[in-house]
């Protein structure tokens, strides 16, 4: 059998973590847009005319189904194309991370509107009846008291999101993005693929720990939300 | 942007025959996972102590990393792994014509275990502790009060997930390509290769895994009426006049 | 000060107010009685705009509204001059009982947060909670969230003060502190609207009993004239299943 260097394993670390920071830029970015494009669609479902809610419907149902490298060569391949023949606009030199972030987020627009829409729904209605009846405005009534407490409801939610976003991710470097997979795969490369083994694990571990951190960063937030609601144990 | 439509038409069909090849990474996934990812649910619940954080450790580094690192480090360490044991063991095999499907097999089932035993978990956690007080008491076995009354009431709470999970297994499975697994993607990108019509080949992708989406959500929810129907349906809220 | 006239609501072809006319003066306790189904709580949500009404006309002092044509203005002014205890409180969960009472009075009135605190807990104590003042509603009891309801009611000084079912949703126990508090604000001349089935309330608080059904206003007077005199049958029908009988010798 081939060695196995597990001392191989921290050098990869060390040459893969700098660029940690292309990976987590990717994850933010997709967050974040894609929470926009889930509060339109969120919203279209909640309070759309039929038509609106028909499309909405439509999107998330198709994206539910389409598995992250598909979406990620459609975009790829795709883009270029849909934008030169329909604006002449010539985007084949743009960095790929644009293609990563478009993907990212038209898929998880869709779950994030799921997400979205369900904590909203979970809030009793109550609430902004009471809201408004003491003279606050509807979107104060939205802004003040139902979006907190959605927020709160969907948190755990989020979390697994974010990891799952964070994991589809992985797939960006089959484009030649250069995250951490990116340059992993290079550093395989560039030694006719001995170290393959060490490499992945060492990338395993890093998502791992990503991973570890994330868990325990949003227990801490989930519990100082909770700070008004009765807990399961009482 | 122009299309190749009877490029696109052809492949679709190309990319049929490699729907059998998915269908049975997911079956075969879900059939080894299934006994598996329930030991391991009933051993978190009754707090084994050493096996419980085995369990926790093995779920935990499982969900925690991404399916495309798991398959590249299953398909580098199995191959010449088997090798090894083959050579020592003195059998006249050739690692190299061992059916790459093999691995796709053991990836996604070491995949599905952990998730599916968190499904499992929580699904009988669900259940009320009443009904397996009143198994036993009638004089049930252990045994026979999980089998007849406890499991089946948790799987029926457990069905979505486990068509969530079923849906997701499906979509991870196009990136069995990566083993020269021939199934939908793969079959799709060579066809795609020899054009350079990647567009319609991805599309045809994606239209095939739409419908087995579809069908696979169709499937879920006819289960879940038949096994569900004993349970109560909940009204829907009473309007105050 | 208040009048709703000509008041039409169906829900989904199932008309729930057939016509409906009230009229409130400043320091009226109007009591609403009837029988579920009768539009009672319809008819008070259409007051401040919970629910819209098909037809009619609101007209609060010198405000005129059509219900169909209100805009978003008119409503808004309404709901300002009026405040609405719920069957379920409805307490923001996400806030303490002081910030529930200030709510109102710092984001819709822009009343200064000072000046708002005291407001809140001047009214707080009115109903006898100064010393939960920090609980969130979680942590109170049915009673006294319903208790904080009315002061958060209370601290924005409206007009009215609409109340639907508001011990309905109680524990037997609890609904004496809530309809005490109540009295209390009968007896300092709140105006108020009430729907309930506290027949004890209707009679020694209440200036003016309506009682509905299916729809429609079928009698309305004093107390002692509808509950010892009614001139309906459909009132009478009501009234005799509701009330325990005159005569009830326990041998």
């Amino acid at each position: 059998m081939r060695p196995f260097n597990p001392l191989f394993i921290p050098e990869v670390f060390f040459e893969v973590l700098p660029f940690l920071r292309v990976t987590v830029l990717m994850l933010a970015g997709s967050l974040f847009f894609g929470s926009l494009l889930g509060f339109i669609l969120a919203r279209a479902k909640v309070s759309g005319r039929k038509a609106s809610r028909f499309i909405a419907d439509a999107y998330i149902a198709v994206m539910r189904c389409t598995p992250p490298i598909v979406l990620l060569f459609i975009v790829y391949y795709g883009l270029p194309e849909l934008l030169l023949s329909t604006a002449g606009v010539n985007i084949n030199n743009i960095d790929k991370g644009i293609f990563v972030l478009v993907t990212y987020t038209l898929l998880y627009g869709a779950t994030l509107s799921e997400i979205m829409r369900a904590s909203y729904e979970s809030i009793d209605k109550g609430q902004w009846e009471a809201a408004v009846s003491i003279g606050l405005s509807p979107f104060q009534a939205f802004y003040r008291i139902m979006l907190p407490q959605a927020a709160a409801v969907a948190l755990p939610n989020l979390c697994n999101v974010i990891i799952n976003l964070m994991k589809d991710g992985a797939l960006a470097f089959t484009i030649g993005l250069i995250d951490i997979m990116g340059r992993g795969s290079l550093i395989i490369s560039r030694n006719f693929g001995a170290y393959a083994l060490e490499t992945y694990l060492a990338l395993a571990l890093i998502y791992w720990g990503l991973t570890l951190i994330f868990e325990k960063s949003f227990s801490i937030l989930e519990k100082s939300f909770s700070r008004g609601k009765k807990s399961l144990a009482e | 942007m122009e299309l190749d439509i009877k490029f696109m038409i052809d492949t679709f069909f190309l990319a049929l025959t490699g729907v059998p090849v998915t269908l049975s990474i997911t079956a075969a996934a879900l059939l080894i996972s299934a006994p598996v990812a329930f030991f391991m649910a009933i051993s978190k619940i009754y707090n084994i102590k050493i096996l419980k954080q085995i369990i926790t450790a093995y779920v935990s580094f499982i969900r925690g990393t991404p399916v495309v690192l798991q398959i590249l480090i299953i398909y580098s360490l199995l191959p010449s792994l088997f090798n090894t044991i083959i050579r020592s063991a003195g059998w006249n095999i050739n690692v190299f014509d061992i059916n790459p499907i093999i691995y796709a097999y053991i990836v996604f089932s070491i995949n599905t275990s952990a998730s599916l035993s968190e499904i499992f978990r929580s699904a009988l956690l669900t259940v009320n502790k009443g009904q397996l007080e009143a198994a036993l008491s009638i004089g049930m076995s252990p045994v026979q009060a999980y089998t007849r009354i406890i499991i089946p009431q948790a799987l029926v709470s457990a069905i979505p997930n486990i068509c969530n999970l079923t849906i997701n297994l499906v979509k991870g499975t196009s990136l069995a390509f990566m083993m020269t697994v021939k199934e939908v993607t793969a079959i799709a990108k060579i066809a795609a290769s020899y054009g350079y019509n990647y567009i319609e080949a991805y599309l045809d992708i994606l239209i095939v895994y739409i419908i087995l989406c579809s069908l696979i959500q169709l499937l879920f929810s006819m289960l879940e009426k038949h096994f569900g129907s004993y349970r109560k349906l909940t009204g829907a809220a009473q309007k105050t006049v | 000060m208040l009048e709703l006239i000509n008041i039409h609501k169906s829900f989904n072809n199932n008309e729930v107010l057939k016509g409906v006319n009230i009229k409130v003066k400043k320091g009226d306790v109007i009591v609403i009685l009837g029988p579920s189904g009768s539009g009672k709580t319809t008819l008070l949500r259409c007051i401040n705009f919970l629910e819209r009404a098909d037809k009619g006309e609101i007209i609060f002092d010198d405000l005129h509204v059509n219900v169909r044509t209100a805009s978003a203005a008119d409503i808004s002014k309404i709901r300002k001059k009026t405040a609405f205890v719920f069957q379920s409180f409805n307490l923001f969960n996400n806030k303490t009982a002081l910030e529930n009472v200030t709510e109102g009075l710092i984001v819709a009135r822009k009343v200064p947060k000072a000046e708002a605190t005291e407001i809140a807990k001047k009214a707080l104590s009115k109903v006898g909670l100064s010393d939960r003042e920090n609980y969130y509603p979680s942590k109170l009891s049915g009673g006294q969230q319903q208790r904080v309801a009315i002061s958060r009611a209370i601290a924005v000084n409206p007009d009215v003060i609409l109340f639907d079912e508001p011990t309905s949703a109680l524990d037997p126990e609890l609904t004496g502190e809530v309809l005490s508090v109540m009295k209390q604000l009968a007896r300092e001349g709140v105006t108020m609207v009430v729907v309930t089935h506290e027949m004890s309330f209707a009679r020694e608080v209440a200036n003016h009993i309506v009682f509905m059904a299916d729809g429609v206003v079928v009698e309305e007077g004093p107390p002692d004239e509808i509950f010892t005199n009614p001139r309906e049958e459909r009132t009478k029908q009501f009234l005799s299943r509701i009330l325990p009988p005159v005569d009830d010798y326990v041998i």
